[in-house]
């Protein structure tokens, strides 16, 4: 365990001052808790997190929570989840000095609980679905492009129990639904990587570059080893999604601006689906027949059907859209959009059916990582 | 308490039920738990172990006993506990069932295990850890492997009777390193000699020989043959610099002792002390210096063996605070401010440039037009894909200027390079980002030559600026490359030395072209470093003979860190030798010329402090500010009102700006530019 960051206490002490600006836009005594969506996002230039709630109609910033560690520079807030059971939310702390760090919250009262160190540049995270491992990616987008690492947390003592080196850039996180394997993509290198939860090793890596797509024993790029790569060909993914039955990976390739289906067993690539300029982060229905994907150079967002590979395109509120969470009865997803410099960046709440943005609310600067925490009144 | 721990290899390794296997890195497999073992740990209330402390040697493997047992004391059948390392043992993560886990020592230190036992979660999973439940913990020390030799310091110096000296020495391992823990106690075989202390403070009480002996826990020894001479002083004089002195200035002392023939005697040891005979607040230093915080009369005494001298040093107290006068303040209600710059334009009007911080949105670098100080008039403004521009520097010629990005919305941050021909309304002439995407979070620029922090990595990158609309990677420096926890902040230089504000690692001196030890300003040499515990070290700047080098500390009462004063004079050894400790803020940027060093103090507002003449102590205690103006805006003027949280100084023609992070651009003016030196 780690103990409380020295400034922690006067952070938090701050949001309450923060969110008072923001909750004007819906008298909170106006709305119902019958019906409503929770879900929490990450503002990485503000170092705040909000906790917004959609009630069906309305989108609102309930509370703006003040994170990191250093009162007078920005520390980071970026990747965030809540746990199965919904008690604590975790937010990985990017910017560190140099190490980041991942913060465990209470939903109930909002307050820090503990941290844990992690690698540099800790970013999207995802749990095991007993709430007690945590994996987060080391981006590590600083300077050289060298190999980074997945963190492994456990997370009732907050406790990293490993870094296990994967490739360059890693980012996106995701466990499988059984819980025994946790997947990761690499920007830089290319390649998606699978690691066995139980082992907490790489198990299996695949290559995304076209022409050369499958699983590798290489570490490294295809480029790296040696080959000529038409620049056109990279993925350079940035995320991965894992069909509810375990059976397909979802990777949105940023750079070349598609998005694959792989079969999660022989790791060969199914489908295709042509997107728009840098798909990013992505999510995918529980019932497996939809899955969304933000475009972060088209501010919109896609939304596969994937029984038909039909696309259908949502316009969002702001520009550089990032992340997407699907609620759990499948109806919406709620997108975060970071904006550009002062401008604040937006969550929009998208019907997923009717394809239609719903609901928009304004937050802090560059809202970006996003974790739904609970519906009620379903 | 019936089970002890034992050493591996002294008990049977039947007893050894681990289920994991330990990986090479001290990880293990993530553990796991039979629906059976979780129902048999419902039962366990208590986990007891085989000590009160673990304490293992470094790569030594031990067997901790421990037992789970029920609320009744009865060990607990079939149930299991996992146990978490905090420390330098490995593995970091095991299963505990039965009696016994294995664990090995690596780092040495201290640290903890906690213990957990498994019992039924509500939901299923592979992992099934969610019913866990902390039972114990447990102290854990690692211990360096054993001492096995001494090596003593120094032993040329003479001992002469009625002085002392301090001896020292190094404790090696058997592997041939240094010890990271071990102590030395020390011992003399004849008292009527020379007496030691625990510590190896040596005073020779007569003229003879005396065998001194180094001595460590564990039972390693080493002797000395010390030979105590006949102190050959019979008198010492004693003449200070100055017999009356202000508060914080230093007094040095001309003391010589002499033999029965008045011969003078080097290299004896002096002892100094000093009493208050009207005051309370003096200090003798290790180089024989005296300095007071307090006004009186003090009574400064030198001594060696039978022979002393004292003299008397009177304390007046140095001029009161002078008057800061503001001049004018160019509010910035919407956006935190960041760092400044205040130039003569090509145009030979005076400007401000000051960049933004997160708060309000960090995108601009704002242009005040302040040939007028009284009335600065923004003017401009430059844009860019931004949420922090933190610093801003201009060239010497003021063509051209650099501002540094953080939090791009592309992820390419870097440096953006600006036209200064029209020096009210800069244009963007190149941008920078490859190698730099993580953000560059300061720059300082040494003619042609920018040295840029590059966020997140532990390098500064140097880059050629000769054109600058085309900037060029020409060098890097990093600290132990290849180490990723190291965290660079900041970076200054002048005279051919670049000054290095290496957080937790302290500073770090380059020589980037001054001639002594091969640098250049694109291929550095290293030449010194210092640190101090707290670390946070932030930024440096160095006047004459010493560099002001200010902590950056968060806490959860403000802002706070200091200002260490280090002596460079001998560069190669750099020494803490005083401070400025303002106890109610925290430190951040400073600018010292004239012999004045400004803080930008956070809570405190800029403050102003007198480092004329030697410095030793604590300058603050001394009386040696000079004045401070605290940057608090009226309601409307500032993110913030009545609240100072000053950024950044710089004098300029006679007046110092300060940036203040909620409120903006601030003019002020103290009524006695520079201090009296004596």
């Amino acid at each position: 365990m780690t103990n409380r960051p020295a400034g922690a206490s006067l952070v938090l002490a701050l949001s309450v001052a923060a969110c008072a600006a923001t909750l004007a836009a819906t008298p909170l005594s106006a709305q119902s808790e019958e019906g409503s969506y929770w879900v929490y996002v990450a503002n990485e230039a503000s170092d705040l997190v909000s906790r917004v709630r959609f009630d069906g109609s309305e989108v609102v910033e309930e509370k703006a929570i003040s994170v990191g560690f250093h009162p007078a520079d920005l520390d980071g807030a970026h990747g965030i989840t809540v746990s199965p059971s919904g008690d604590h939310w975790y937010v990985s702390i990017a910017h560190g000095q140099p190490y980041g760090q991942v913060w465990k919250m209470e939903t109930e009262t909002e307050q820090f609980v503990d941290s844990a160190s992690v690698g540099l540049f800790p970013s999207t995270m995802s749990m095991t679905p007993d709430g007690a491992s945590l994996f987060v990616v080391n981006f590590n987008l600083h300077g050289d492009p060298i190999p980074s690492s997945v963190s492994a947390v456990f997370t009732p003592f907050m406790q990293e129990v490993r870094q296990i080196e994967t490739c360059v850039m890693p980012h996106g996180s995701r466990v499988s639904r059984d819980g025994t394997r946790h997947y990761s993509v690499c920007m830089m290198s290319d390649q998606l990587v699978e690691t066995s939860i139980m082992g907490l090793d790489v198990s299996r890596r695949m290559s995304l570059t076209l022409g050369h797509e499958g699983a590798t024993e290489h570490t490294g790029s295809v480029a790296s080893n040696g080959n000529e790569v038409d620049p056109a060909t990279i993925c350079k993914p940035t995320w991965v999604v894992v069909s509810p039955d375990d059976e397909r990976l979802y990777v949105p390739c940023n750079g070349r601006g598609d998005v694959l289906e792989i079969d999660a067993q022989s790791l060969e690539v199914l489908r295709r689906f042509p997107a728009g300029r840098g798909p990013y982060n992505a999510d995918i229905t529980p019932d497996g027949s939809k899955l969304v994907v933000t475009l972060k150079g088209n501010q919109a967002i896609a939304i596969y059907d994937l029984a038909t590979g039909e696309e259908t395109r949502v316009e969002t509120s702001q520009p550089v859209t990032h992340g997407v969470v699907v609620s759990p009865d499948g109806r919406y997803a709620f997108v975060s959009n970071e904006a550009v410099g002062a401008t604040r960046g937006t969550l929009d709440v998208v019907d997923i059916a009717a394809a239609r943005l719903v609901a928009s609310a304004e937050l802090h600067y560059q809202p970006g990582g996003i974790g739904f925490w609970k519906m009620q009144g379903h | 308490m019936t089970r002890f721990m034992t050493r591996f290899g002294t008990m049977g390794t039947a007893a050894l039920t681990v289920l994991l296997t330990s990986a090479v890195d001290g990880t293990a497999q993530m553990p796991t738990a039979t629906p059976e073992q979780r129902t048999a740990g419902t039962r366990v209330t208590e986990i007891r172990f085989g000590t009160e402390e673990l304490v293992v040697t470094r790569d030594e493997t031990v067997i901790l006993e421990a037992t789970l047992v029920d609320g009744e004391g009865n060990p607990v059948e079939g149930a299991i506990a996992m146990i978490l390392v905090q420390g330098g043992l490995s593995p970091r993560t095991s299963i505990l069932s039965g009696s016994s886990i294995e664990l090995t020592g690596q780092q040495p230190g201290s640290g903890s295990l906690t213990a957990a036992v498994m019992v039924p979660e509500s939901d299923g999973s592979a992992f099934g850890l969610t019913g866990v439940r902390q039972l114990a913990t447990l102290p854990v020390t690692v211990l360096d492997h054993p001492a096995a030799s001494i090596e003593f310091d120094d032993l040329s110096h003479t001992p002469y009777t009625g002085t002392s000296l301090q001896m020292g020495g190094t404790v090696m391992t058997d592997r041939g390193a240094e010890h990271t823990t071990a102590s030395i106690s020390w011992r003399s075989s004849d008292p009527s000699v020379a007496v030691v202390t625990g510590s190896g403070i040596l005073t020779g009480l007569a003229a003879g020989t005396v065998t001194v002996s180094a001595s460590t826990e564990n039972g390693v020894t080493a002797d000395a043959t010390i030979s105590v001479v006949e102190n050959p002083v019979r008198s010492v004089s004693m003449t200070p610099g100055t017999a009356s002195t202000r508060t914080g200035d230093v007094v040095e002392f001309e003391i010589v002792a002499r033999d029965v023939e008045g011969r003078a005697v080097t290299d004896i040891a002096l002892d100094l002390a000093v009493s208050g005979l009207e005051g309370n607040g003096g200090f003798v230093f290790e180089d024989g210096t005296f300095v007071a915080e307090e006004t009186g009369a003090y009574r400064v005494l030198a001594s060696t063996g039978p022979a002393s001298a004292a003299a008397i040093v009177e304390v007046s107290a140095r001029q009161g605070p002078v008057a800061v006068e503001l001049v004018a303040h160019g509010p910035r209600a919407d956006v935190a401010t960041s760092d400044l710059w205040v130039f003569e334009g090509r145009d030979g009007e005076d400007y401000a440039y000051t960049g933004t911080h997160a708060q309000g949105g960090g995108q601009r670098m704002f242009v005040w037009h302040v040939t007028d100080p009284t009335t600065p008039v923004l003017v401009d403004s430059v844009v860019v894909d931004a949420r922090v521009v933190n610093d801003v520097k201009v060239s010497d010629d003021a063509s051209w200027a650099i501002i540094t990005r953080e939090n791009a919305s592309t992820r390419r941050n870097g440096i953006v390079v600006l036209d200064l021909e029209d020096p009210a309304h800069p244009t963007v002439m190149a941008e920078m980002t490859d190698g730099l995407t993580g953000g560059i979070h300061n720059v300082w620029i040494m003619g042609d030559i920018v040295y840029a922090v590059n966020d997140g990595t532990n390098a500064m990158n140097i880059i050629d600026m000769s054109d600058p609309a085309n900037p060029q990677h020409a060098g890097r420096w990093e600290l132990r490359p290849g180490e990723t926890n190291k965290s660079l902040h900041d970076v200054w230089a002048e005279d051919g030395y670049a000054y290095l504000s290496y957080w937790d690692d302290g500073l770090f001196i380059l020589d980037v072209g001054a001639g002594t030890h091969g640098g250049t300003p694109t291929e550095p040499q290293f030449v010194s470093s210092i640190s101090y515990p707290q670390g946070n070290t932030h930024v440096a700047w160095r006047n004459r003979d010493y560099v002001f080098l200010g902590d950056e500390i968060g806490t959860a009462d403000g802002m706070r860190g200091f200002i260490h004063v280090i002596d460079v004079s001998d560069v190669e050894n750099p020494r803490e030798v005083a401070k400025y400790d303002l106890p109610e803020a925290g430190a951040h940027n400073v600018w010292v010329e004239d012999d004045v060093l400004y803080i930008a103090y956070y809570q405190g507002g800029v403050r102003i402090v007198d480092v004329s003449g030697t410095l030793r102590g604590d300058l603050y205690r001394q009386g040696r500010e000079l004045g401070f103006f605290r940057t608090r805006a009226a309601e409307g003027q500032g993110l913030r009102a009545n609240s100072a949280n000053a950024w950044g100084p710089q004098l300029f023609k006679g007046h110092l700006f300060v940036s203040d992070m909620t409120s903006g651009l601030w003019v002020v003016k103290h009524a006695q530019p520079r201090p009296i030196t004596f």
